[in-house]
């Protein structure tokens, strides 16, 4: 199916590419609303991504599956977007709230914040591991393709994502 | 495992949904998108016909870079940075002192006329035809040699060695003018690898350092300036070197009435340190003590010469011509109005004890010294030079004061944009007739802004045209420049003084503010010629900044210090008597001929030891006056103890000055002997100078013998 449509749109096939965008779109919200933690942001980060896949979608050559393409595009858009706002942040620290992460959601009241802000702490391509391997579910080697490394690199990250996580989480609980 | 547990609970994470807002935004963006893409598509890429795109000034600029023709060039480089590096080294070591500019201007001009190297160095002329092996014949031929080799060949100059140039670095510490310009010892430098076989010049130099009378070369004193942590610069030369009247008749140099050096030497002493001998200059300290010389009797002729002869007391075989003179008093009633502009130095480096309130303490003094009718104006400079106080009279004292008690200490210090202001505020409240002065406060440097020596002093002698004086005063120790200031004094009609305490303030500004503010006389010279017939040699103590050409005596464009009301101006002379056993130099094997003739002529004057000349303007004239004093016999007395009171008193200060700037000539004389005789010629001391100078001896002696 997506096969099909990707050929389409690259062929120039408007319809093709709009039924692409609309099919997967809330595929990469949700993943950029777990990397931001924000709806808002994840809006953002989902428009752009949507334009960068209208850009670059001729380019796209099949190599890689689709999805794992996708999670590229979306990590290095909410990696941009944090960027962008940790900068807008400095400038208007004064005078800017803050966007507020949204509440967890109500049927998973036992996340707790903490986590969350640990997870979000950690440096950037840990962070990307775990929240591959954990919340999206994806196997290492999976993750690997998509933050384009070796599958050991991602079980190593994952590993020392872990042992911080312990360090920071366990000071917590004593 | 909580951790692993916790981790779970992100997969179990339901993202929201997105809004159907977002997304249909997000859906346009995209189309947009993938609509300007296809657009963007067709646009070919590349080049189809083969070759980059460049522009035609690639096509040749790129053969002309090649390698193989740069490497002439780099290789020229390559053999560039060692000379140039050798130059620098050679120029860093031959570093011009610091002494009046306009002293080296004029040697440069001078030496670069003589062609004779040894010419430019006053006392090897004398020596020369004693040389066994150097004939004068042989001699200029070297020379010639050397011009010519000059001329051909630089990369010579770069195979002389070391040995060879610190053999001359020995000539260059007997050169009576060691201010002496580069081009002289650049020229006479490069005679000495071009003189036939270099043995001859290996025997010049041992008589010349024979007769030496300084042990100290300029070289040692450079490296304690390096060295020097305080950064204090000082302007000073070598000590005179003993002249022999057969060949140098004339002794020529410029008044000087600063006391800033002893002053100076004061606070080191007082400090525990003995002085930098360079901070000593022998002049200044004689200068510094009020004498009671004979005075003038009315305005017309500004001054009176006093000479006395006597044996020294540091060398039974010679002896010393004091020449004292005394400017005339204007008796206060007739003092003119005055038109002070003080230009003070407010950067942050005033704010120390003996800086910025000490200043503040000595201007109050002097305002209260000041006539109802005279005005005064105050300049800071700290960063932007800012008027404080525009032109006020006296009679509005409070204001004054305030002004001066506002003072804050802040910022860099730019000195070239203050000194313009307050030369600006001078001339608007200029008084005719009157005195207009800048007195300039600081504590060294003016270290921000287009602010050179040289620089400064061309702004300086600009502004002396218009009948504008400058008084320099210097506060505080570890960063004075004194160099600077003595070139500023110099330069723009005025004097320099040192102010270390608050009496010092009192004695400059208020007991000798007659002096320091009324000008009587400027652009005074001294020349003084000596009797071969009956004197063999000569050395002037003190005065080695102010040496002038013989020639400059009688050039009135030439200027020269200048001399207050009241002041008095002391000079000392060592001479030796015709057979005396301390002659230093041999008769001239060739030079009786000549002066049989000279003799004759000389008859009417026979008995006379030296004829003393001076020169001088009144303040606004253009032309100089002259005044002259033989001096014979009859100034002449048997010992030392007849000799008047002041004048064993001003020798004694003449000795001690030697002695801090180590000359040789009075090694063997102690300290004590200094001291004893000037306890036995303190006189009346009113003020305490003296009881002050024999403490200093009395500690110089305690610190030298550490």
């Amino acid at each position: 199916m997506d096969a099909e449509l990707i050929e389409r749109a690259q062929g120039g096939d408007r319809e093709a590419f709009g039924q692409l965008v609309s099919r997967h779109y809330d595929f990469v919200h949700a993943t950029a609303w777990r990397w931001s933690g924000s709806s808002t942001d994840a809006d953002d980060i989902a428009q752009e991504v949507c334009v960068k896949l209208g850009a670059a979608i001729r380019s796209f050559r099949g190599a890689s599956r689709f999805r794992t393409w996708l999670y590229t595009l979306t990590l290095n858009a909410a990696r941009d977007h944090r960027r962008k706002l940790a900068r807008e942040e400095q400038t208007f620290r004064a005078y800017a709230a803050e966007p507020q992460p949204d509440a967890p959601a109500g049927n998973d009241d036992e996340l707790s914040s903490e986590l969350w802000a640990a997870v979000r702490a950690l440096p950037e391509r840990q962070c990307d591991a775990v929240l591959l391997v954990y919340g999206e579910g994806l196997s290492h080697s999976a993750a690997a393709d998509v933050m384009g490394c070796s599958e050991a690199t991602v079980s190593w990250q994952v590993h020392e994502a872990r042992k911080r996580l312990k360090a920071v989480l366990g000071k917590e609980e004593v | 495992m909580t951790v692993d547990k916790e981790l779970e609970k992100l997969s179990r994470l339901t993202p929201p949904a997105a809004t159907p807002e977002a997304r249909a935004r997000a859906l346009a963006a995209a189309m947009q998108a993938f609509d300007t893409a296809e657009n963007n598509a067709p646009a070919a890429q590349g080049n189809a016909k083969g070759w980059r795109q460049s522009s035609i000034i690639n096509w040749i600029w790129s053969p002309a870079m090649n390698k193989k023709f740069l490497a002439g060039s780099a290789l020229a480089t390559l053999l560039v940075i060692p000379a140039a590096g050798y130059l620098a080294i050679e120029l860093t070591r031959n570093g011009l002192p610091i002494v009046d500019q306009t002293e080296i201007a004029g040697n440069l001009s001078k030496s670069e006329a003589s062609k004779q190297p040894a010419a430019t160095a006053g006392q090897p002329v004398a020596v020369a035809p004693q040389i066994p092996t150097g004939n004068d014949s042989l001699a200029e031929q070297s020379v010639g040699v050397a011009q010519a080799l000059q001329d051909k060949e630089a990369p010579d100059l770069a195979k002389s060695d070391a040995s060879q140039t610190s053999e001359f670095d020995a000539n260059a510490a007997l050169t009576n003018k060691p201010e002496g310009s580069a081009a002289a010892l650049g020229a006479a430098k490069r005679s000495v690898p071009a003189a036939p076989g270099g043995a001859p010049q290996q025997q010049l130099a041992e008589p010349m350092a024979a007769i030496a009378p300084s042990p100290a070369p300029p070289a040692e004193g450079r490296v304690q300036m390096q060295l020097d942590p305080n950064r204090e610069r000082f302007a000073n030369a070598a000590a005179n070197p003993i002249k022999s009247v057969a060949t140098d008749p004339v002794s020529t140099f410029s008044a000087d009435v600063d006391s800033a050096s002893y002053a100076f030497v004061r606070r080191s002493l007082t400090g525990g340190a003995m002085p930098d001998p360079l901070s000593v200059r022998v002049e200044e300290m004689i200068n510094y003590f009020p004498y009671d010389w004979p005075g003038p009797d009315n305005a017309d002729q500004p001054f009176k010469a006093t000479v006395t002869v006597m044996p020294t007391p540091w060398n039974h075989d010679t002896e010393l011509m004091h020449v004292a003179i005394k400017g005339y008093d204007i008796a206060p009633a007739t003092t003119p109005h005055a038109n002070l502009v003080f230009l003070i130095d407010v950067s942050g480096s005033m704010d120390e004890q003996d800086k910025l309130p000490l200043l503040k303490s000595a201007f109050r003094l002097l305002v209260n010294r000041l006539k109802p009718d005279d005005t005064v104006s105050i300049v800071t400079y700290a960063g932007n030079a800012g008027t404080v106080l525009q032109p006020t009279r006296v009679a509005e004292k409070s204001k004054i004061l305030s002004a001066i008690d506002r003072l804050e200490p802040g910022g860099s210090t730019g000195g070239a944009e203050g000194i313009e202001a307050a030369y600006d505020l001078a001339k608007q409240g200029f008084v005719k007739d009157g005195v207009n002065r800048v007195m300039l406060a600081t504590d060294g440097d003016f270290n921000v802004g287009p602010s050179s020596d040289e620089d400064l002093k061309r702004i300086i002698e600009e502004r002396r045209k218009d009948g504008i004086f400058l008084t320099v005063l210097g506060f505080g120790r570890g960063n004075l420049n004194d160099s600077l200031m003595q070139t500023l004094a110099q330069n723009g009609n005025g004097s320099a003084a040192y102010i270390d305490t608050l009496a010092e303030a009192q004695k400059t500004l208020v007991e000798e503010a007659g002096s320091t503010l009324f000008p009587i006389a400027s652009d005074v010279k001294f020349q003084v010629e000596f009797n071969p017939e009956r004197i063999a040699e000569y050395r002037l103590i003190g005065y080695e900044t102010r040496a002038l050409n013989r020639e400059d005596f009688n050039n009135d464009r030439v200027d020269a210090g200048d001399i207050g009301s009241g002041h008095s101006v002391t000079a000392i002379y060592e001479i030796t008597p015709k057979g005396s056993p301390a002659v230093m130099n041999d008769d001239l094997r060739y030079g009786a001929a000549d002066k049989a003739p000279a003799a004759a002529a000389d008859s009417a004057h026979h008995g006379e030891l030296a004829f003393v000349k001076m020169r001088y303007k009144k303040p606004g004239e253009d032309k100089s006056a002259l005044i002259t004093t033989p001096v014979d016999d009859n100034n002449a007395v048997a010992t030392l103890d007849v000799a008047p009171q002041d004048v064993r008193f001003s020798v004694a200060v003449a000795a001690f000055g030697q002695k801090l700037s180590h000359v040789a000539a009075v090694d063997t004389y102690s300290y004590q002997a200094i001291a004893d005789l000037a306890a036995a010629s303190r006189g009346t001391d009113a003020f305490g100078y003296r009881s002050d100078f024999l403490g200093l001896v009395r500690l110089a002696d305690g610190l030298s013998q550490r």
